[in-house]
């Protein structure tokens, strides 16, 4: 008997292939999307989950009141570990950690390395990086001892057995003591080499609170009342004695938070070794997959109802004959089993195939592996059966339930008016969810493309920028002038950070038109030329000179020194100066000295802020990039001079250089994935929702053959025809259109309140929505309905 | 009003060609009740429909008041269709989802009728057919004979010069085959040319002339009046 069933559903898929295939593809397309969603968010869910002690493990962070302004961040001095694990039992061990670039050598090549870990020896008893050679225990227990990742091995030493080799890294020979696996991709610690913590010179061998750099974990015996031993590590932090050590005395103060290792990548607002995911993303995943599923589901549902009404007489006649409605509803369940089973292999192939592209987006790194794996494939195939069931449930139900008399004699459609009612709603549901997308879609790429294109305030064009460090310092203006020697150059600045995410917090004490004030800001240590470099405006005074270096006198125990400042328009206002009131007033930040120039607002954070006080002082030691900006006429000479100066110059350094525009786009990773997820989910929607209308529309439009005909003979012309077919799929757009349009004004509007400068949310991104899916539904319904017509309507009166 | 020379229709599947009609040459003149009969299959509904201008002729010449139509495409033939031209149906060809008054009215909508006009036309031509307590009925709550009713006054509602018929009673009962068949002859009175396709001996004798097809040729021609 199954086998019957078999046989007859699949000749029934094989008649039916328009449906059919209308029916498996958009059901394959959805549920690949559901796969590799799925795929990210537990992924996301499971980040560093594979470290034994993970549930023991916490991030330390600290949160500092400076001047009335509270700041926080993921690291902390260097005293954090050690002084906790003497002072609260609970503490088993500390790691310290810092992830650090250097050029390493191997016999005569060099390689410009950025994944150095340095952490302390605890480092591979608390984390679980397995190792394939060498003792974890004993890895990193002595200075010059090294460990590679399996990878970095590879690319080092081939096939040779890397333990006891050599590898030089600023004249200091390490010997190779282990090698562990790659950290997988749910790792929030990503290193090619582990060596010691001390390794990073002698400042860090002095315990101290301040100098904040070392992103520090505990290890604890229990992981119970987490904020009891909080509440007693701040008041300890709190106690006379430590604020003796740290200076922050009350309502000055230096706490600390611990994160649990396994929230810090989706929950933590604070990024570490590297930016954080967040736990929106996953929501956002999360309810893209429901609605392309819904979408999916609801395409399946609705053909699959409007065809059980074409197979009146067939069900009239297994009735006749005797059949049950218990065997009339398994053989359409299993019918719809047996499709959507065929969709889930489909599925899992598109999923397969479309891994690049995925990973595109997510900024993932998949591979095929990941999907073939037990649990996925076992869920898949469980879901595959239950959305099936759920699917085939209804029209199954109905054809059992029709009495034999009336479907014999006015066919299906006639007797069910709920099955129609149903697939108003479901095509209601499948549009209103492709309008919210588009319209969702509409506004993150205008604000997105707003923010890039805004005026930020100074020329991130042709700025190449080259990383400074070791002794060149020292050679500072001979380097300096090498570069500005190179044709093609015009100007020559170096500065601690690049200006589009200036992360330095200091404060200054100023006395304005209000008495004294202290001011929490942003600081920027820079050279001479930043501001004609990076095409800042001046809104009052000058830029620093060369002369300006005499006022740093340190000689007489730097009696006289001054230090020379620029500050942003902000921040005269918020002091309450105009620029020009500005020039020649004097704040104190590390030393007292007059202000030189009132610059304009430039954007040194993401646009999700506002522009905020900007502090800029002569600080060429401080200085880690070099930033040359080029005429850019002929680009790649400019570069092989700016490289011939380096390796004339610099020993021992590879050149690597980027652009100033590449770091401003990476200020806004995060949002590009937005766009290209919320891009492609709208697509996908649109594709899913319209290949449900095509199959409809060409099911109703069968139906509809014989009136079509009179209709024809009686005169009517095409457009009629097919305004007439159009105008209930457009009365139910319309309704679509009435009931997302303010949900995606929500949504949108929630979006973008996160941004301090934002666009203006407009009707023309819900016009656009509508018209997107008005002008795919309509095309699809005319080229149904301009088909029919064009046939003779002979034909169409022969139907009956 | 109509002449047809030498018109050929076939009709071709995968494996059979079918002939339906074979050099065929006839000629009905206006105000003409003219009978078409022959077995089925015989080309009788085929040469309904190329009158009709629903189906188009392979070849020949067919001549609607003295202009070609042959070779007019769909918008033309529509055109003509719908200003000249009413139909009746053996299955009525009502839509089910309209009410009779609707059905009635669908003519003069497409052929631009204002809607006082329409609703002048349309209860003129119900109560002529005495069927106007039935406007707001659907077709499914009428009987057969009140259904052809429905479907001859939307046939007759834009004043046609000419009315096809295709087997109008066949559908019916003898009393209600009688009351059709008795409308069309009034109609045929009035000046209205009709051409009707039948099985009916007792139909046939309602019209001026009978003519007899077989293998898509006519092969008898039997004037009664």
């Amino acid at each position: 008997m199954i086998l019957i069933y078999l046989k007859l559903a699949l000749r029934h898929i094989w008649n039916s292939k328009l449906y059919s295939g209308i029916n498996i593809f958009g059901l394959s397309l959805g549920l690949a999307a559901c796969l590799l969603i799925g795929l990210y968010i537990t992924n996301e869910l499971k980040y560093d989950d594979f470290h034994e002690k993970s549930d023991h493990i916490y991030r330390v962070t600290m949160e500092f009141n400076n001047a009335g302004t509270i700041n926080a961040a993921a690291v902390c001095g260097t005293q954090v570990g050690p002084e906790f694990k003497r002072t609260f039992p609970i503490v088993e061990d500390y790691v310290r950690a810092y992830l650090g670039n250097n050029t390493i050598k191997h016999g005569q090549d060099l390689f410009e390395e950025n994944r150095i870990l340095y952490a302390d020896p605890s480092f591979f008893n608390i984390f679980s990086f397995n190792f394939i050679h060498g003792d974890p225990a004993t890895a990193i227990d002595a200075p010059d001892k090294i460990v590679l990742t399996q990878s970095t091995a590879k690319k080092y030493f081939g096939n040779d057995n890397p333990i006891g080799q050599i590898l030089t890294s600023g004249g200091v020979d390490f010997k190779v003591s282990g090698i562990c696996t790659d950290p997988p991709q749910n790792s929030q610690i990503k290193f090619d080499f582990v060596t010691q913590f001390y390794n990073l010179g002698n400042g860090v061998k002095t315990e101290t609170w301040w100098s904040a750099n070392w992103v520090t974990y505990l290890l604890l015996h229990s992981n119970d009342n987490i904020k009891d031993f909080e509440s007693q590590v701040n008041e300890f932090m709190d106690s006379e004695a430590i604020t003796a050590q740290t200076g922050s005395v009350s309502p000055n103060y230096l706490h600390y938070h611990f994160e649990p290792l396994k929230k810090v990548h989706l929950y933590s607002s604070l990024a570490g070794f590297e930016p954080n995911g967040s736990i929106t993303y996953i929501y956002i995943f999360g309810i893209i997959a429901i609605l392309i599923l819904i979408i999916a589901i609801a395409n399946y549902t609705n053909l699959a109802i409007a065809q059980s009404m074409g197979r009146g007489s067939e069900i009239g006649t297994r009735k006749v004959l005797g059949a049950k409605k218990i065997q009339i509803f398994t053989q359409f369940i299993g019918e719809s089993v047996l499709l959507t089973s065929i969709s889930t292999v489909i599925g899992f192939l598109i999923a397969f195939f479309t891994i690049p592209f995925f990973n595109l987006i997510s900024g993932k790194n998949f591979e095929i592996v990941d999907i073939i794996h037990p649990t996925p494939i076992l869920l898949f195939a469980a879901f595959a059966i239950i959305v099936g069931f759920l699917a085939g449930f209804y029209p199954s139900l109905i054809l059992a339930r029709t009495e034999i008399m009336t479907v014999l004699k006015s066919g299906l459609s006639k007797t069910n008016k709920s099955g129609t009612s149903i697939r108003k709603l479901l095509l209601i549901t499948q549009f209103g969810i492709s309008i919210f997308l588009i319209s969702l879609t509409s506004i993150i790429v205008q604000q997105v493309n707003f923010i890039k294109t805004k005026n930020i305030g100074y020329d991130r064009e042709q700025i190449l920028v080259l990383p400074i460090g070791g002794k060149m310092v020292k050679d500072f203006d001979i380097l300096k002038e090498a570069f500005q020697n190179v044709n093609g150059v015009k100007s020559v600045t170096a500065s601690y950070e690049t200006p589009e995410y200036v992360e330095w917090s200091d404060g200054i004490t100023v006395v304005g038109k209000n008495g004294e004030q202290n001011i929490s800001l942003n600081a920027m240590p820079i050279d001479l030329d930043f501001t004609s470099t990076l095409g800042i405006e001046i809104a009052a005074g000058r830029d620093f000179m060369k002369s300006d270096f005499a006022l740093m006198d340190t000689s007489n125990n730097s009696a006289n020194y001054q230090l020379p400042y620029i500050i942003n328009e902000k921040l005269a206002s918020m002091i309450g100066w105009t620029p020009d009131e500005a020039i020649g007033k004097i704040i104190n930040n590390m030393a007292a000295g007059p202000i030189v120039g009132v610059i304009k607002d430039f954007h040194f954070s993401s646009m999700h802020e506002p522009v905020g006080p900007l502090l800029q002082f002569l600080g060429r030691d401080f200085s880690r990039v070099f930033m040359i900006k080029i005429d850019g006429n002929n680009l790649q000479n400019t570069i092989s001079g700016l490289e011939k100066v380096w390796f004339d110059k610099i020993i021992g350094r590879q050149f690597n250089y980027h652009f100033l525009d590449e770091d401003f786009d990476k200020l806004y990773a995060s949002e590009d994935r937005s766009t290209a997820l919320f891009k492609s989910a709208a697509i996908l929607a649109i594709i899913l929702a319209s290949l449900g209308l095509f199959g409809l529309a060409a099911f109703v439009i069968v139906q509809r053959t014989k009136e079509i005909g009179i209709r024809r003979v009686l005169g009517a012309t095409i457009s009629e025809i097919t305004f007439l077919l159009a105008k209930q799929f457009l009365i139910l757009i319309s309704i679509s259109i009435l009931l997302a349009v303010p949900l995606a004004w929500i949504a949108g509007n929630s979006w973008i309140s996160d941004f301090a400068y934002k666009i203006n949310l407009g009707w023309h991104h819900f016009v656009f929505a509508g018209l997107v899916v008005l002008t795919i539904s309509l095309s699809t319904v005319s080229y149904h309905a301009v088909k029919a017509c064009l046939s003779k309507p002979v034909k169409s009166l022969r139907s009956e | 009003m109509i002449k047809i020379t030498d018109l050929e229709k076939k009709y071709s599947t995968e494996e059979v060609v079918t002939v339906a009609l074979n050099k065929l040459s006839l000629e009905v003149k206006k105000g003409e009740f003219v009978s078409i009969m022959g077995p089925s299959g015989c080309g009788k509904s085929t040469l309904l429909n190329i009158i009709g201008l629903l189906d188009d002729p392979d070849s020949g010449s067919y001549r609607f008041n003295d202009i070609e139509v042959a070779k007019f495409n769909e918008r033309k033939r529509s055109e003509l269709r719908k200003h000249n031209i009413g139909f009746v149906f053996q299955s009525f060809n009502l839509i089910d989802e309209l009410t009779v008054y609707e059905n009635v009215e669908l003519p003069l909508v497409y052929t631009k009728v204002k809607a006082s006009e329409r609703k002048k036309q349309v209860e003129q031509v119900l109560e002529k057919m005495g069927i106007m307590h039935r406007r707001n009925h659907f077709p499914q709550q009428l009987s057969g004979g009140q259904q052809q009713r429905v479907a001859i006054s939307r046939a007759v509602v834009t004043n046609p010069k000419l009315i096809l018929a295709d087997e109008p009673t066949g559908n019916l009962d003898s009393a209600n085959g009688n009351d059709v068949m008795q409308l069309l002859t009034e109609l045929n009175d009035q000046g209205t040319t009709i051409v009707m396709v039948t099985h009916s001996e007792h139909d046939a004798k309602f019209s001026h002339r009978i003519i007899s097809m077989l293998d898509g040729k006519t092969v008898a021609e039997n004037i009664l009046i």
